[in-house]
């Protein structure tokens, strides 16, 4: 029994694994803490799975455990150095004729995004990853009209950060 | 269309992140130690419950209770350690009952009131030893100035009670001040979320 329970979530965290990368990506800045946030979620994953067991699809389930983990990780860590290991690293867009203003845009987005505080991230992920605002209001434990409100606000902050000449005009 | 729009085309266009783990990496990494933050409550809060109570051992308790009779508090002494084990116990009770509610698959404002919740009972419980504390401090004083009365001139009297109050002011101010350090630095950055969410709620409502 154990095994196939293993075995089913392995495969289903494999298939899925993209989103705790990105939400990694989103809460930290450096490759250490970034590893450190997806093994602490794998953790939390695998520890609920046998109670999730087929309730909602893996990916919904996911999405909230893998930002309360993130929320509510501690991530002050003991290395002092900060390591930017990811500023080099292009963030790739899938695309048939190569153009890199998408990948510029992401860069600046991610970089945006590290701007804002944890609640505005979750947010805003959940809105880039296009989730109806019931489900960001569930997974928060907010109400909708909440959410809402929340969400405008988190997209104004946003779009000062990624354009800050915008209040001029 | 808005500005965003196009960030969000972007962000939905980019490419599986490079750094894509195995299933055997997965395997090892659900597997691994947690190091989340209810975890070093918990661990810090059983050691809070173990310390407080330790120190009762290392104590000569034997010495303290004649000295205790002496002074004619015996039931005094009784009487307090039967409601403090009671209470104790209950503390001991709430601590491990909003623990194991700590789930990553609430709701997040749901999830952080719980976690908060937890600590609250331990602080609880370390703010009731301290009251304790004090209060035997005060009711030994009373009672060594009742026994020695005849021998005392006003200003002895006054001279003890100062002599007390300035050391149960620096022994609760010195436990206050660990406490402080050490919630302050692990609580702060999820009291900051918490508010966030808490205070969004109540703006609307």
């Amino acid at each position: 029994m154990q095994k196939d329970l293993e075995a089913e979530f392995l495969s289903d965290f494999e298939k899925n694994q993209n989103i705790a990368h990105k939400i990694c990506r989103i809460y930290t800045t450096d490759k250490d803490a970034h590893n450190d946030l997806f093994q602490e979620i794998a953790i939390q994953l695998w520890k609920n799975y046998s109670k999730f067991r087929g309730e909602a699809k893996f990916s919904t389930w996911m999405y909230r455990v893998a930002l309360n983990t993130a929320i509510s990780l501690d991530r002050r860590s003991i290395r002092t150095m900060k390591t930017d290991d990811f500023s080099d690293v292009a963030y790739k867009i899938s695309s048939d004729e190569y153009d890199d203003t998408e990948e510029k845009q992401l860069t600046a987005l991610y970089q945006a995004i590290h701007q804002l505080n944890d609640i505005d991230k979750a947010l805003i992920f959940l809105y880039l990853e296009d989730k109806p605002f019931s489900e960001i209001a569930e997974t928060l434990g907010i109400s909708n009209v909440n959410a809402r409100v929340k969400m405008n606000r988190a997209k104004e902050k946003l779009k000062t950060i990624l354009n800050p000449k915008t209040w001029i005009y | 269309m808005d500005l965003l729009d196009n960030y969000k085309k972007a962000w939905g266009n980019q490419v599986e992140i490079p750094c894509k783990f195995s299933a055997l990496e997965i395997y090892k990494m659900a597997h691994a130690k947690s190091s989340s933050i209810v975890k070093w409550i918990f661990i810090i809060g059983i050691l809070e419950f173990v310390l407080l109570n330790s120190l009762y051992f290392f104590m000569d308790m034997e010495e303290a209770y004649e000295e205790y009779k002496k002074m004619g508090l015996e039931n005094f002494v009784f009487y307090s350690q039967i409601v403090v084990y009671a209470i104790l116990f209950y503390f001991l009770a709430q601590f491990y009952l909003n623990y194991n509610q700590i789930s990553t698959t609430d709701s997040t404002r749901q999830l952080m009131k719980k976690i908060l919740k937890t600590r609250k009972t331990v602080r609880n419980y370390v703010f009731f030893n301290l009251s304790y504390l004090g209060l035997t401090m005060i009711v030994v004083t009373i009672a060594s100035i009742n026994i020695n009365i005849d021998q005392l001139n006003n200003k002895q009297i006054l001279l003890v009670v100062f002599l007390m109050l300035i050391a149960t002011i620096i022994i609760l101010g010195l436990f206050w001040l660990f406490y402080q350090l050490l919630y302050g630095i692990l609580l702060r950055k999820l009291n900051r979320n918490y508010k966030e969410l808490a205070q969004l709620e109540t703006e609307i409502s």
